[in-house]
C-alpha cells in the first residue's frame, strides 16, 4: 500500500484564532517499513496521523492512496480501506468496555462480512499471537493497560492491515511494557511485512525504526 | 407507565359502560323524556308512574311483557363514583335483567311470601362484603337479608343488589302518597314485531313524556360519553407520548455523548455508518420494550390503585380480574407504541453517533 501526501495541512479555528496543525506535509510510506514519528505534546502528530489514516479532512493538499486521490473517495471507500487496509491503534486503546477481547478483535472481521467461525478462529489466533491466549473471555475493564494495547493491537491485525498505525501505542504504559509492545508492533512489521507508523515519544521506537521524522509546529521533517 | 394506567383506567370505565349494552336486547327501555341515560340505565332525571308499564302493555299492540325497574345508585359520600347499584324489579320478572345468570349454590330469588326483606347481591359486594346467603345488612334504615350470591364476573352485576321493586321503592322514597314511580320500564314485544316500530308506537300512545329506546337509540345515546372520553384519553396519551419521545431523545442523546469515544472508534475502524444506525436505534428499541413491561406493571397497578380509589372497591377484588382492567390488547398495543416511539425517538441519536469522528473526539478530550 503506498501512501503520499503533497502539502498537506490542516487547521482548526479554536475561538477567534487559527491553528496550523499540519503544515504543507509531504510524506511517503510504501513497502513495509517501521516509520517513527516523534515531537512534543501538541506539534500534530496525532493530526497527521488521523489525516494519512482517512480519519480527517485535510484543509488544504492532498493525500494519495495508490496514486488515487483521496479527496474524490466517498465517505463509503474511505471507511472500506479503513475497514480493510489499515489498522489504527490508539493511546488509549479504545476497546468497546462491552465485548470481551475476542469480540473487539472480532468486530472488524464482523463488519467485513466473514463468517463466525473465521471470525472467531482467526482472533484466537491473533490474541495467540499477541500472548493472551488466556485471556479472551475478559473484558477491557479485567485486563491490564499493557494487555488492553495487545488486544488493541490484534484488533488492527484483524483484517490483515497493509499498515497499522500507531499513536502513542506507549504513552499510557510502563516501561517494561512498553517495550513490549514495541517489539510486538517490529514483530509485525518484520513477519508479516506490514508497515507501521508511529507517533511516539519513545526513544526505544526511535531505535528500531527504519524512518524517523520529526514533528515541529506541524512541520514534517526527515531525520534518517 | 402513566399512559397504561390512564388507558386502563379509562378502558375499565368503557368496558363497563359498553357492557351495559348488553342488557335489555331486542327490548325497548321506555324512560322519562328528560332522563339522563347511559345505554339502559337512567342515571338521573325525571321518574316515571309505575302504572305506566300496565298501559303500554294493554294500549299499545306488539307488547308481550313491560316491566316496570327502579334503578338506584349506592349512595357513599367518601367515593367520587357510586360503587353499589340497587335495582328494584316486580317479583318473577329477575330473569329480565340477569338472563341465565345463576345464583350461587344454597342461593334463592326473592319470594313474595318471604316476610324477610330479601334481596341478591353480586358477587363482588359478596367477597367485599363477605355476604353470604343469610346475611343481615342495612340500606337506609331498613334491615335486608342476602337471598343469593349472583355467580358472575360481569363488571354491572357483581355490584349490584337486586330486590322486589315494592322493597326499592320503600327504602329510596318512590312510594308514597298512593303513588308508584319507577325510572325505567323494560318492554317486551311479542315475537316477530319490528322493534322500531314498536318504540314509535309507544311514544306515540300518549300515555307520557316518555322516550322508547330501541337498542340502536341505546347506543346512540351512550356513543358521544364514549367518544368523548377516549377523545380526551387518545389526547392525553398523545401528549404524553410526545413528552416521552422527548425524554427518550434526551436520555439517548446523553448517552451516545458519554459513549462518544466509542462510536468514533467504530467509525475509525470503518463500520458503515448503517450498522451504527442500526446500534442506536436497537438500543432505544429495546429500551422502548423493557420500559414498555416495567410500565404495563407499574401502569397495571396503578390503575388498580386509581379505580379502587374512584369506586372504594378493594384492591384484593381487582387482581385476580387484572386482565380486565389492563385487557391484553391493550398491553399489545402499548408495548407496539412504546417499541415504535423509542425507536422514532432513536431517530437522531442515531444520527449523531454515525456523524462522531475519531479526530474530533481526541482532539476535544486532549
Amino acid at each position: 500500500m503506498n501512501i503520499r501526501t503533497v502539502d498537506l495541512t490542516r487547521k482548526f479555528r479554536v475561538g477567534s484564532s487559527e491553528i496550523t496543525a499540519v503544515d504543507r506535509v509531504n510524506f511517503e510510506v510504501d513497502g513495509a517499513k517501521f516509520i517513527a514519528i516523534v515531537g512534543p505534546s501538541g506539534s500534530g502528530k496525532s493530526t497527521l496521523l488521523n489525516l494519512i489514516g482517512l480519519n480527517d479532512y485535510p484543509t488544504s493538499g492532498k493525500i494519495f492512496i495508490d496514486n488515487r486521490d483521496a479527496s474524490l473517495f466517498s465517505g463509503s471507500k474511505r471507511r472500506k480501506i479503513r475497514l480493510f487496509r489499515i489498522g489504527f491503534v490508539f493511546q488509549t486503546f479504545n476497546l468497546l468496555p462491552t465485548l470481551d477481547a475476542l469480540e473487539n478483535v472480532e468486530l472488524p472481521m464482523s463488519l467485513a462480512g466473514k463468517s463466525q467461525k473465521e471470525q472467531r478462529e482467526k482472533a484466537v489466533r491473533l490474541l495467540q499471537n499477541v500472548g493472551l491466549g488466556d485471556r479472551l473471555y475478559h473484558r477491557p475493564k479485567e485486563l491490564s493497560i499493557g494487555e488492553m494495547q495487545r488486544v488493541a493491537i490484534a484488533r488492527a491485525l484483524a483484517n490483515d492491515s497493509e499498515v497499522v498505525i500507531a499513536d502513542e501505542p506507549t504513552g499510557e504504559l510502563d516501561s517494561k511494557t512498553a517495550k513490549e509492545i514495541i517489539g510486538l508492533l517490529f514483530d509485525i512489521n518484520r513477519k508479516r511485512k506490514t508497515a507501521v507508523i508511529v507517533a511516539t515519544h519513545d526513544e526505544k521506537v526511535v531505535e528500531v525504526a527504519d524512518t524517523l521524522y520529526t514533528v515541529r509546529d506541524g512541520k514534517l521533517w526527515l531525520e534518517q | 407507565m402513566s399512559i397504561v394506567a390512564i388507558g386502563a383506567t379509562t378502558s375499565r370505565y368503557i368496558s363497563i359502560i359498553k357492557e351495559m349494552h348488553i342488557y335489555f336486547n331486542g327490548k325497548v327501555v321506555i324512560v322519562h323524556k328528560r332522563a339522563i341515560v347511559i345505554e339502559a340505565f337512567p342515571i338521573a332525571g325525571e321518574k316515571l308512574d309505575e302504572s305506566m308499564a300496565e298501559k303500554v302493555k294493554q294500549e299499545v299492540a306488539g307488547v308481550e311483557n313491560a316491566v316496570p325497574m327502579l334503578f338506584m345508585y349506592g349512595e357513599d359520600a367518601l367515593q367520587p363514583l357510586p360503587t353499589n347499584l340497587t335495582i328494584g324489579i316486580p317479583f318473577g320478572n329477575w330473569s329480565v335483567l340477569v338472563g341465565p345468570t345463576p345464583l350461587k349454590p344454597r342461593g334463592h330469588w326473592p319470594s313474595a311470601d318471604s316476610i324477610e326483606n330479601e334481596v341478591v347481591v353480586g358477587s363482588s359486594l359478596s367477597d367485599q362484603y363477605n355476604l353470604t346467603v343469610g346475611t343481615k345488612i342495612k340500606i337506609e334504615d331498613y334491615d335486608l337479608k342476602v337471598a343469593g350470591v349472583l355467580d358472575t364476573s360481569s363488571a354491572l352485576l357483581s355490584r349490584l343488589i337486586i330486590a322486589s321493586l315494592e322493597l326499592v321503592q320503600d327504602i329510596y322514597g318512590y312510594g308514597v302518597a298512593g303513588s308508584n314511580w319507577v325510572n325505567l320500564i323494560v318492554v317486551e314485544p311479542v315475537k316477530g314485531v319490528n322493534i322500531e316500530e314498536l318504540a314509535e308506537r309507544i311514544e306515540e300512545a300518549e300515555i307520557g313524556n316518555i322516550n322508547a329506546l330501541t337498542e340502536e337509540e341505546r347506543t346512540h345515546h351512550a356513543q358521544p360519553l364514549i367518544n368523548n372520553i377516549e377523545t380526551w384519553t387518545l389526547g392525553i396519551r398523545s401528549v404524553l407520548f410526545i413528552l416521552s419521545m422527548i425524554f427518550v431523545t434526551t436520555v439517548a442523546m446523553m448517552n451516545i455523548s458519554e459513549r462518544r469515544r466509542d462510536f468514533a472508534t467504530l467509525d475509525a475502524i470503518g463500520a458503515p455508518k448503517s450498522f451504527v444506525f442500526k446500534m442506536v436505534i436497537t438500543e432505544t428499541g429495546l429500551m422502548g420494550l423493557f420500559g414498555g413491561v416495567a410500565g404495563i406493571l407499574l401502569g397495571s397497578v396503578a390503575a388498580i390503585f386509581l379505580v379502587s380509589f374512584f369506586t372504594g372497591i378493594p384492591i384484593s377484588l381487582f387482581f385476580p380480574g387484572i386482565f380486565d382492567i389492563t385487557p391484553p390488547y391493550l398491553m399489545t398495543e402499548i408495548l407496539a407504541s412504546t417499541v415504535t416511539v423509542t425507536c422514532i425517538a432513536g431517530v437522531i441519536p442515531s444520527i449523531a453517533a454515525t456523524r462522531m469522528r475519531i479526530a474530533e473526539v481526541l482532539r476535544a478530550e486532549y
